[in-house]
């Protein structure tokens, strides 16, 4: 009972999270109700005994991630988002897209047989011990892979934000300007 | 034949499907998001819901299963998100340079 209690709750707020993602004007708003999502998420990890994901998902993603986000919102400044003509159309043929989607999924959901489970020890199920086993044993090649997408991510953040470009940039944005203007 | 769907919890049983039709709703959400929002970042932040929708699935079929594996893989969607999430505002960073954009629609310069 309680587990259901703690399941209801953390999912009302990741819906209610999600559809504030999607309708508040504001940016900031936007990212801080995906931090909640992103909150609200790692509380079903939990209860999924995925301990290390749990933590992961609260220190990378809810900490990391959301706070570039939020540093790159207070940068550019806050964008209100114009409502110009047909954005009432732009929702309702997007909602003629997303709907029978989310019907199939749900299709498939209410049709799905699942296979039995496999002998595991509840008890160390999703732990860091076996995290690592897994990582460091079967999956240790694309563990390493990771580490260098990382790396190129870095090294492409760090050459596309970096501010003085050698006389090209610069005249490139007055030529569009102009263009434009 | 015995429902394999449900699992035993510390506080209760709970059921497999819940979690995935909680996944669910929260891509749809994230991929109205990507359709009907204008604004970049806030684009963005709509595939970042989306990827942890599908972390989601991948954990709750992990426990359905005892099976280790589903949670390896969200460890990996982790990093590519996070990795996505990085080029993708050093991106926008990049265009705030030269103006604001209100509009992902105004980013037409490759148009022919």
């Amino acid at each position: 009972m309680v587990a259901q209690a703690i399941f209801w709750i953390a999912s009302a707020v990741a819906i209610l999270g999600g559809v504030g993602v999607i309708t508040l004007r504001q940016p900031i708003n936007a990212v801080l109700s995906l931090v909640a999502v992103m909150l609200a998420l790692s509380v079903l990890f939990l209860l999924l005994s995925a301990q290390f994901i749990f933590a992961v998902q609260i220190i990378v993603y809810a900490g990391a991630v959301m706070v570039l986000f939020l540093f790159v919102v207070a940068l550019l400044g806050p964008g209100r988002e114009r409502t110009r003509g047909g954005l009432r159309l732009h929702w309702s043929l997007s909602l003629l897209v997303a709907l029978p989607f989310f019907g199939v999924l749900w299709a498939m959901l209410s049709g799905v047989r699942f296979r039995a489970p496999q002998k595991a020890d509840l008890a160390t199920f999703g732990s860091v011990q076996q995290i690592g086993i897994g990582l460091f044993t079967k999956y240790l090649f694309p563990f390493e892979l990771t580490s260098i997408l990382l790396l190129v991510a870095a090294v492409g953040a760090i050459y596309l934000s970096r501010g003085e470009r050698a006389g090209h940039g610069a005249g490139t944005a007055d030529e569009d300007q102009d263009d434009r203007a | 034949m015995p429902d394999y769907g449900q699992f035993q919890s510390a506080g209760g049983t709970l059921d497999t499907r819940w979690f995935l039709l909680v996944a669910s709703i929260l891509f749809v959400l994230g991929a109205i998001g990507v359709l009907v929002r204008r604004n970049p970042i806030v684009i963005l932040v709509c595939i970042e819901l989306m990827l942890n929708a599908v972390n989601l699935t991948l954990i709750a079929f992990s426990r359905q299963l005892n099976n280790l594996e589903g949670q390896l893989f969200a460890l990996m969607t982790m990093v590519v998100a996070a990795s996505e999430a990085v080029v993708g505002l050093a991106v926008l960073v990049d265009i705030f340079h030269f103006r604001d954009v209100e509009d992902v629609d105004e980013l037409n310069e490759l148009r022919g």
